[in-house]
């Protein structure tokens, strides 16, 4: 079956981002296809290479490009929401006039348009969601 | 019919009253992270003739074990978590 996942969690803020790579995790070893994966709100957090979580704790974002060069998923990061929170690609950065890149390899730049494309061509979409 | 997901806990958020205030007939709901705390929570007793499902890896790590609480929540690993999104739609999380 085809699936999309919308990740609005960031890596540190709750459990939601990695339980959202667990699943992904599980889909792909349960033989499921992953339509797109769409980093919405604090989940462009995902995508911030310059992040540097402390060795005994979980680096999400090397995790995702690892699943993302396996099975050459599609991670998609909200465009608006990442220019927000300073996760730019080289194009924005200099666009924008800021001094560095950090979209960590991998993961794509792109608009809302991206969720809605997932959503009418996925069979289903799970939202792994918050704050707090 | 919807399965529900709710990820937080019932003493800190009003996840899981949202979720049961939309809860239809032949619904599912599965706990996973903070949401397995509702393992505890009375609000769970007054669901009648529902399929209750918690991750078992998230209630576990919390201590939290659903066959000494109630037998009527089932505890799932992750391809059984997998499935049941194959069995429901739409899918809806519940995190706030």
């Amino acid at each position: 079956m085809k699936f999309s996942l919308a990740v609005y969690a960031a890596p540190h803020s709750s459990q939601s981002a990695a339980s959202a790579l667990r699943f992904a995790r599980a889909l792909l070893a349960e033989g499921h296809e992953i339509y797109r994966i769409f980093f919405y709100c604090d989940g462009v957090q995902n995508a911030n290479s310059i992040a540097a979580p402390p060795q005994d704790e979980t680096d999400l974002t090397g995790q995702w490009q690892a699943l993302q060069r396996e099975h050459s998923l599609d991670l998609v990061v909200c465009i608006a929401a990442a220019q927000r929170r300073g996760v730019l690609n080289q194009r924005e950065a200099e666009r924008l006039e800021k001094p560095s890149a950090n979209l960590a390899e991998g993961f794509e730049l792109a608009g809302l348009g991206q969720l809605t494309d997932a959503v009418a061509n996925s069979e289903r979409l799970v939202t792994f969601g918050g704050t707090q | 019919m919807t399965l529900h997901i709710v990820s937080k806990s019932p003493f800190s958020t009003q996840a899981l009253s949202d979720c049961l205030e939309s809860f239809a007939d032949g619904d599912a709901l599965l706990l996973i992270e903070d949401g397995v705390y509702a393992l505890q929570h009375k609000a769970l007793q007054d669901l009648q003739n529902t399929e209750i499902f918690c991750l078992a890896a998230d209630s576990e790590a919390r201590g939290l074990l659903p066959s000494a609480i109630s037998c009527s929540v089932e505890a799932i690993d992750d391809a059984r978590w997998v499935h049941l999104c194959t069995e429901h739609n739409p899918i809806v999380s519940w995190f706030r």
